[in-house]
């Protein structure tokens, strides 16, 4: 039973893997069909002297940092929030999940159209109030900030969603002795809500931590990795330079530093799936 | 008690969080029933005469997005499909099996499934060049089954895992074969994964911008493509996208709640079991 679909997945996945290791030892070149030229390690110490390169994975580090960072912790007290209500709560977190099946492509249009200098709601908002009078996607620090604001909106409900199972799953009596023994919220929250929701919120993580370096989409359509560099995650950077400059083995091995990076992430979650018993 | 001011406060704090959440989705909808002058106005229109002039536009003229609409479910449908039918084999198989080096399996088919997509996107476009599958809909499927193939197998196995093997064993007792009681007593128990599996492999692979800009050609093109392709060097019909951005948002909106008890054990991949 397992056969059919590991046979097609090998194909789609491992064909493609041992394909991309080989485009890194070459100079691929795509006139006239696709032809190789050994170049060894080439690519390799390209990749790891590139200045260009450096200031990407910078950039991916800040963003990566900024948008899983924010949303871990907005997604958590979102989460807390939604716990406590009384009334409407399933209406409520129907509402609040919305923006996540929003298709990311949209999410960067949607976003570019909100900030418009003449078009836009939020633009028109932050110049009201003499916050932010400049183009917002033209000036680095803003345009960084809006492509981090943008996943941050899309992808915060799906913490909140995660951390709020873990909510739901705890045992009550554990939380009710605790509130008849006088400990107020912050202590209940502190000594027994935070040890057992842990594991859910490393979950949270993982699966956020693995998206973020997957999808480029939202800075894709907005500003492309500009301006002067300053949102030029690494995909954007491994797609210019397969697509644009056309040094699809040097691309190559960018996309290997990647993958190297979800690979780790892959084998966390593993072991998180094992420790928990779930992984059978 | 005290309780109710605290309420108040918690009330108060999620408004403001539910606007964050929903002005910009609200503003999109709006916006698609606008005119030129209404979208432009100096100061944003919360009232104005809606007009469906953005969604006739779209479906009129020279490049109508019927087509895109078409080649979106199209592509979207077979690959999900294709994944859920062999995720449910292949889920199955792993969930009901102990061999060696089942964990590298595992490890193996969750790492494909977690691969960041332009590392992905750069090996496919090479060898469908070679084999002529660029600008086609089937090509679009197996890069789409890259991701969904992987999810589906690892959701599935965590839906079957979670099946008591005790029917499925009774049912071998009185002489059912594996298949027959994978087919006649897991499949049906586990509808709701099924259906959970679909509607989330729809999802990714309708949303899907990345693929389908790299590999999609005038005869496949997707509408995420068709909604990028309205940023012209002339400038941007801001009403016409946000008619598109509706057009792609609202079915998946649709089939996500649809499905909500089961999102958090689909979108952790199974990690966190929810309700």
């Amino acid at each position: 039973m397992l056969l059919p679909a590991l046979l097609i997945l090998a194909a789609i996945s491992l064909f493609p893997f041992f394909y991309i290791v080989w485009m890194s030892f070459h100079e691929v070149s795509l006139i006239g069909g696709v032809s190789f030229e050994w170049v060894g390690l080439e690519n390799w110490t390209e990749l790891f002297t590139d200045p260009n390169v450096r200031s990407s994975w910078i950039v991916s580090g800040v963003y990566f940092v900024a948008t899983v960072g924010l949303e871990m912790v907005l997604g958590i007290i979102i989460a807390l929030l939604v716990h406590e209500l009384i009334w409407g709560k399933n209406l409520i977190l129907s509402m609040l999940l919305l923006p996540m099946f929003v298709a990311p492509v949209i999410v960067g249009l949607l976003g570019r159209f909100l900030v418009d200098s003449t078009y836009g709601l939020y633009a028109w908002f932050l110049e009201r109030t003499g916050l932010i009078t400049w183009e917002i996607l033209g000036s680095k620090g803003s345009a960084l900030a809006a492509v981090v604001l943008m996943d941050v909106w899309e992808w915060t409900p799906l913490v909140t969603l995660i951390v709020l199972a873990g909510l739901a799953s705890m045992p009550q009596a554990v939380l009710e002795a605790a509130r008849v023994d006088g400990a107020n919220y912050l202590q209940r929250l502190r000594h027994i809500v935070a040890p057992l929701i842990s594991g859910v919120v490393v979950v949270a993580l993982l699966i956020r931590s693995m998206d973020a370096i997957r999808y480029y989409d939202i800075i894709s359509i907005t500003t492309n990795g500009g301006p002067a560099d300053a949102t030029k995650v690494i995909p954007i950077r491994l797609y210019e330079t397969a697509f644009r400059f056309q040094e699809l083995g040097y691309a190559a091995a960018i996309g290997l530093g990647m993958l190297a990076f979800s690979i780790l992430v892959a084998n966390l979650f593993m072991r998180i799936l094992k420790r928990q018993g779930l992984a059978r | 008690m005290k309780g109710l001011g605290r309420q108040a406060i918690l009330y108060a704090v999620t408004a403001v969080v539910l606007l964050w959440t929903l002005v910009p989705l609200v503003w999109m909808v709006l916006s698609s029933f606008k005119t030129p002058n209404d979208l432009v106005s100096s100061t944003p229109r919360l009232f104005f005469a809606p007009t469906f002039q953005n969604y006739v536009g779209l479906f009129t003229g020279g490049n109508a997005l019927g087509g895109y609409i078409k080649n979106s479910l199209l592509a979207a449908g077979a690959s999900t499909i294709i994944a859920v039918a062999l995720g449910c084999l292949a889920g199955y198989g792993l969930a009901r099996s102990r061999f060696r080096g089942k964990d590298h399996i595992s490890m193996w088919i969750i790492s494909t499934r977690m691969a960041p997509i332009a590392a992905v996107i750069l090996p496919l476009y090479a060898v469908f060049r070679a084999l002529d599958l660029l600008n086609t809909t089937p090509g679009l499927v197996v890069a789409y089954l890259t991701f969904n193939l992987p999810f589906a197998i690892w959701i599935m196995n965590a839906f079957f895992a979670d099946l008591p093997p005790a029917l499925e064993e009774a049912a071998m007792v009185d002489g059912a074969t594996r298949f027959g009681a994978f087919w006649r007593i897991a499949l049906p128990l586990t509808a709701p994964g099924i259906v959970t599996t679909g509607i989330l492999c729809l999802v990714f692979s309708w949303n899907d911008y990345a693929f389908a800009q790299s590999f999609a050609g005038p005869g496949s093109q997707t509408l995420p493509v068709a909604a990028s392709q309205l940023i012209t060097q002339t400038g941007i019909n801001w009403g016409q996208l946000m008619a598109i951005g509706t057009i792609v948002v609202l079915p998946m909106i649709v089939v996500g709640l649809a499905v909500r008890r089961y999102l958090v054990k689909g979108l952790t991949l199974g990690a966190v079991t929810g309700e």
